[in-house]
């Protein structure tokens, strides 16, 4: 939710699970990504780069490539034609994989598909455990990589993407990134 | 030769696997993914973009990872 809430557009991740439950999500980890109000668009180098890191730091794919989070502006959390799509062309060829879309208001929606035998989907229930150590709870490093990977973009700001602004600025300058945007909005976030 | 392949699809690999000598990275990708949608995963050889005809050598890591993953409200 501190996610969700920190900036103004959507937002999307990997569920990282707990080793002995795959279902029990210990932390979110975000990579590099475009988002706007109604969208978001990870970095497809940047997904690359996460799998490298995960895959160093110990993980399997089963724990950190399965879970696909991301948040909608609304109450609603139903998934859009372009969820299904992504659902289905990303994450079509694993045994298992499960998406999860949380909305405002706490509205969310949570479904397991399973590739193997006759394959099915399965409306998850989703909740917050509570009794057990949550070590990555740390608003301020959410904040940094809120900062390090979101790239903000509005379209009613301008008719151009933001890579093509990047283009246009100088070389050593980074594109525009959520912080720079909505600076007083994050900042009170953040706090 | 062995590589170590990192890929999401099935189960999931993030293990070294045995290759023969000569294999290029569209014959890696066919044994363990399969002959098509090529299209719809970024391919990476020690962590830059591979061709499909780009022969591995031992040691290497090779990564299938999805591309264009995108939401919308």
């Amino acid at each position: 939710m501190y996610l969700r809430d920190i900036g103004p557009t959507e937002i999307g991740g990997f569920g990282i699970s707990n080793a002995d439950d795959l279902l029990l999500i210990e932390d979110i980890q975000l990579v590099r990504q475009t988002c706007s109000v109604t969208s978001v668009e990870f970095d497809d180098a940047s997904v690359a780069d996460f799998f490298d890191s995960q895959v160093d730091a110990g993980r399997q794919p089963e724990q950190f490539a399965r879970v696909w989070v991301h948040t909608h502006p609304g109450a609603s959390p139903s998934p859009s034609q372009t969820d299904e799509e992504t659902f289905s062309r990303c994450f079509g060829g694993v045994d298992w994989c499960v998406m999860h879309i949380l909305a405002e208001e706490g509205n969310t929606y949570t479904r397991a598909r399973f590739n193997v035998g006759p394959g099915t989907d399965r409306r998850l229930r989703c909740r917050t455990v509570l009794d057990c150590e949550f070590p990555a709870t740390d608003h301020e490093k959410w904040f940094e990589e809120y900062c390090e990977n979101v790239t903000v973009f509005d379209p009613f700001a301008s008719r151009r993407s933001a890579i093509d602004l990047y283009d246009d600025a100088d070389w050593w300058q980074q594109p525009p990134t959520a912080a720079d945007l909505w600076s007083d909005r994050l900042f009170e976030v953040g706090r | 030769m062995k590589v170590l392949l990192i890929s999401n699809d099935a189960g999931g690999y993030a293990h070294h696997v045995e290759a023969p000598d000569n294999t290029t990275v569209q014959q890696m990708f066919e044994r363990h993914v399969g002959a098509f949608h090529a299209e719809s995963y970024l391919i990476r050889v020690n962590r830059q973009p591979a061709a499909a005809d780009q022969l591995l050598r031992d040691g290497d890591r090779v990564s299938f990872t999805p591309q264009k993953i995108e939401g919308a409200a």
